[in-house]
This record gives C-alpha cells, structure tokens and sequence, in this order.
C-alpha cells in the first residue's frame, strides 16, 4: 500500500503525521506503565520500584506483607485509576464531537450527576441486589447518565445547533440538581451511616478500595466502550461540518447521536461506579491531546485512552500520598487541576466558541 | 441523453409559505447553470432538493431516473455534491482533513482511506490550486480560500454534478474573477454545474444557461442572452433598472463581448 503512495505533499503529509501519532501513543504507554510502577511502590509501606521491576520478570521475590499490599490493595486501586480515569476521558472525546463543542465533559454536561444518582438509588434502594459489589448500581448509574444527557442535550439544543452558554446552564442545572437529590436517599437509608458514607465519597470522587471482580466488570464495560467509539471517530470528524451537511455526506446523524450517548454513558458509568464524580478529567484531557494531535477524532481515540489512564493514576496516587497518612479525594485535586484550566479555556476560546 | 437531474412538476411549500409550484426542468452533463432570482425566493432549497438534503412537498426530483427519496444519502452524494453557503467547524480541521471529508459516501463502516481515495482528495485539491494550504487550520483561512476548498471538498466526492450556493459571496473583484475561472474549469472536466448567482455581470461567458426565479411565475430557462434582459430582471428583482442606464449597458456589453 504505502509503495502506491504518490509524493505530492498532500499525500506525503500523511506519513509524518502518522508516525507523530505512533510516537506520542508508545510514549504515553511507557508512562502510563511507570507511573503504574511507581504508584505501586509508594505509600506507607515503600517497596522499591527496581524490586517491583525484578520481581515482574522473576530475579527478585517479594515478601509476603509486599505481596498482600501490592495485589490486594495497591494494584487494584491503581488499576481503578487507570479504568476510570480512561473511561471519562474517552466520553469526554465522544461528547465534546457530538456537541460540536470543546467544553463538553461528563461532569460539565451533567451525566456524571445522573450517574452518580442512578448509583446511589442502587446503593439506598436495593443494596441487597448486587452481583461483585454492583449489579443494579452499574445498570443504575448507566441508565442515570444516559438519562441526564438526553435531558441535558434536548434542554440545550435549538435547531440542531448547541450553544455553548445554553449547554453550559442546562448542564450545570442538571447536574447540581442531581448530585443534590441524591441527598434526599438518606432519609430512606435504613442502614444509619453506611449507605451516607459511600455516598459521600461518590460525590467528593474517591476511588474506592475495588475487588477484582468489580475491576473485570469496569474494565469490560471501557473494553466495550472503546471499541464501539472506533467506527464513531471518523463519523464525528464528519459530524463537525454540521448536520446538515454530514447528513448529505451519507453519515445518520441519529444513529451516531445515539451510538455516542449510548457508549459515553456507559463509559461514564463505568468510571462513576469505580471513582464518583471526578471533575474535569474528560475536558482536560481531550484537550491537551487535541492540541498537540489536531482535532482527528481517530487520532485523538487511543491516545486519549491512554493520557486519561495516566492522567488519573498520577493523580489519584498523588491524592493519597500528598497528606499523609490521611487521603484527599482524587476528585478534589482534579478539581483543582481542571477548574483554573476550564476557566483559562472559556477565556482564551471566548470569542471562537461562545459564538 | 439521459439528463442527471429531473425536476418532474415538483411543489415545495416551506410551513405555511409555497416556494414552488409545477417546477419542471432538467440538468444535463456539461451543463453550467446559474440560478438567479431575489433574495430569500428559495434558490438555496431548490439547491437542496438537487442534493436531496430536502424532500419536495409534490412532485418528484430524479437522479439518473431514479426518485431521489428511493436513494441513500451515500448514493446521491457520489454524484451530486452540494457546497454550502456557509460552513462553520468547532475544531480547528486542517485544510486537508477538511477536504477529506468528501471521501466520506465512499467509506466502509470500518475503513479509512485507500489509495484511490488519496488520489481524489490529490485531485481535488490540485483543481482548486489548495494543495499549499493542505496544513493550515480551516477556520483561519481568507473568504477566498475558504471557497475553494470548499469546493475542493465537494469535488472529492467525484461528482457529476457540483452545486454551488452563493460561490461568490464576501469574495472581492479578483477573487471573483478567479472563482469565475475555477467554474471554467471544472466546466472543461465535464462536471455540470449548478450555482445561485447573486452578480449577473459574471454570469455570460461561464454559464450557458441561465434559471430565473421570479415571484409568483413559473421559473424562466435560457441562455444568458434571453434571460438577462432589463424587463426580466426588473420583474424578478422588482426593481426598476431605467434609473442605472450605466449597469444595463455595462452588462450588455460584456455579454457581447463575450458572444
């Protein structure tokens, strides 16, 4: 194929950019795995990353204290990082393409809130329902994002068009007035305390203690997201010339409407079972990538995959350390993060976005 | 011949208001048609009916014999492209993935481009001399060059039929010029073209035919010569064109300059 290629710079473009791509996606992988290393040796028992490294290919061997720590605690919480911080960074892709709108994210548009909602009526109603921890709580915090965001989308639009002033409101209104109402489920919360403290830590966006099986679970449901969003890039690159006109071009605009509230919803609930409301994480980091890469949706996919993994590892593993042996919800840092950058986007991007 | 495009007593009522009544007319290959008539009389839906971006409310529009609503989407725009008035984008699209996107009634579900789509998109962008703006960003480019890779776009989908809306708006003298010279262009590659025109001073020389939509008449067809004649014009624009004897006699000169 590559032979066939002409050298017209048009054509030739292709190439560089290509390998550009490949470079920033073996570079985010190799992070994404150190960082992983490193996340797994600190805390309060320290276990030396070049001991991790060496135990992984069989020179060394870990203690059995080292061993507990690593696969029943660290790992998994580690991992819950890297799922979530994936899931909403992906949805966050797919959101801002639908909307034709660089400010969209799970946690602006509102879904997170329908998520968070739908979750904690699993949690307060049915907590006896549960299959490895969730069950009705995922199905829940799905339908509840999905939900939100066909409300917050019909609220927002006017003639196939989003603003961004009508979508910021209607998902700011949404979103706050679900988080809060979920406040109302205490007073239906039979088991004094307990039901209220999951709760609490959804809303601050701390990512539980996972167990295995609920890993398998959340990492299904990204695995399944991320392919169904593959033959949804390109779509949306063709999407942003309006609908009218992707219309003409041959693309179903209802259909791809669908497809990407359907798997972003997942996606959100996914990470919303795992972490809660984390704020800002799906508006970062779609958009850190798409200066360095261009706007290519199908450029944009694996790396933004992989940068949110990243992204929230580091994070979360900064947010359990920096105030020792007390933690902070990752959820808070991302907020302060994400908040000053939100802002410094609205201004600089003011007059190309808020038209 | 078999014409491209029928217009079979085609009606078009746009809410409460009726645009079109008994429309019939035909486009074949090679030809270059300008559609003229005042503002807000429907020449962009009349363009939209072509694309089948809009259904007639009675009547039938059809591609090649074939009813237009009996066809995908994907089908009409391999042989009708449609290059809007305007085109806004969220993101800041190079000038190439801009264009690229013509190439999208020809992807499969799972496919990106191939060689012989890389070969279109090269062709396009060479016919509308775009290939040095292949990395510029689409949103910061001049009114000019916003046109011609619009077009480029449109001509990536290797049309036989290439509408164009408003192809000469916000451009100046020189980049009218050049776009008179692009249709010339496209003309000579046998690519029949379509636009609403809103300068009549440009249209003889480049176009052979001539749509006069005029309010509450049927829609006039014929060569420049018949159609833009100060009687015509005054009716369809209603406006009284004695008062700029300078405008007339300009037209009509360059018109038969051009014959």
């Amino acid at each position: 194929m590559v032979s066939e290629v002409t050298e017209r710079d048009g054509v030739a473009n292709r190439g560089t950019q290509d390998s550009g791509q490949h470079w920033l996606l073996a570079i985010l992988l190799s992070l994404l795995v150190l960082s992983m290393l490193v996340a797994a040796g600190i805390g309060a028992v320290q276990v030396p990353v070049r001991l991790l490294a060496e135990s992984a290919v069989g020179m060394s061997q870990l203690s059995d204290d080292q061993r507990t720590i690593l696969f029943a605690i660290r790992l998994p919480r580690i991992l819950a990082a890297a799922l979530v911080g994936s899931g909403l960074s992906v949805s966050g892709l797919l959101f801002q393409g639908l909307f034709r709108n660089p400010l969209a994210d799970p946690y602006v548009i509102g879904s997170s809130g329908g998520a968070v909602l739908g979750a904690s009526l699993g949690v307060f109603l049915v907590p006896a329902v549960s299959i490895a921890g969730f069950g009705t709580t995922a199905l829940l915090a799905f339908a509840g994002a999905m939900g939100s965001i066909v409300l917050v989308y019909w609220l927002a639009s006017s003639n196939g068009r989003t603003p961004v002033v009508a979508l910021l409101l209607a998902g700011f209104a949404v979103s706050t007035m679900l988080s809060y109402s979920s406040y109302f489920l205490e007073v239906l919360d039979h088991d004094f305390g307990q039901g209220m403290h999951i709760l609490s830590s959804w809303l601050h966006g701390i990512i539980a203690q996972p167990t295995w099986p609920q890993l398998l679970i959340v990492g299904g449901m990204l695995a399944l997201g991320l392919a169904g969003s593959v033959p949804l890039a390109r779509r949306l690159n063709t999407l942003a010339l309006g609908e009218e006109y992707a219309t003409h071009l041959g693309i179903s605009v209802q259909q791809t409407r669908i497809a990407v509230i359907v798997i972003g919803s997942l996606l959100t609930a996914a990470a919303v079972a795992l972490g809660g409301l984390i704020s800002f994480t799906g508006l970062i980091i779609p958009h850190i990538l798409r200066m360095i890469l261009g706007p290519d949706h199908v450029r944009l996919l694996p790396s933004t995959a992989l940068a949110g993994a990243l992204f929230l590892v580091v994070a979360d593993t900064a947010a359990r350390t920096i105030i020792a042996p007390a933690e902070l919800p990752v959820g808070v840092l991302t907020a302060f993060i994400g908040g000053p950058f939100f802002l410094y986007l609205l201004r600089k991007a003011r007059r190309e976005v808020l038209s | 011949m078999m014409p491209l495009i029928e217009f079979d007593d085609v009606g078009f009522n746009y809410g409460e208001e009726n645009l079109f009544n008994n429309l019939c007319a035909q486009i074949f290959e090679n030809d270059c048609i300008a559609l003229v008539g005042r503002n807000g009389i429907g020449k962009t839906t009349l363009l939209r009916l072509v694309a089948g971006i809009l259904a007639p409310s009675s009547g039938e529009v059809r591609l090649k014999h074939r009813a237009l609503d009996s066809l995908k989407h994907r089908e009409i725009a391999r042989t009708v492209a449609f290059v809007p008035q305007n085109v806004e984008i969220p993101f800041s699209f190079t000038v190439k993935q801009f264009v690229e996107q013509g190439r999208t009634p020809f992807l499969k579900m799972f496919g990106g481009l191939d060689t012989a789509d890389y070969r279109a998109i090269d062709r396009a962008m060479t016919l509308t001399d775009t290939l040095s703006l292949s990395s510029r960003a689409f949103n910061e480019l001049s009114g000019g060059e916003r046109q011609r890779v619009k077009i480029a776009l449109g001509l990536a989908q290797q049309p036989q039929l290439l509408l164009l809306d408003e192809p000469m708006q916000h451009l100046d003298i020189g980049r009218q010029f050049e776009m008179i010279d692009l249709i010339g262009t496209l003309r000579d590659e046998g690519i029949a073209i379509l636009a609403s025109m809103h300068d009549l001073s440009l249209i003889e020389g480049v176009f052979s035919i001539v749509w006069l939509l005029s309010q509450g008449e049927e829609m006039r067809q014929g060569s420049p010569r018949e159609m833009l004649q100060p009687k015509l014009l005054e009716r369809a624009f209603n406006c009284s064109l004695r008062h700029r004897p300078r405008l007339v006699e300009h037209t009509r000169n360059r018109m038969e300059r051009a014959i």
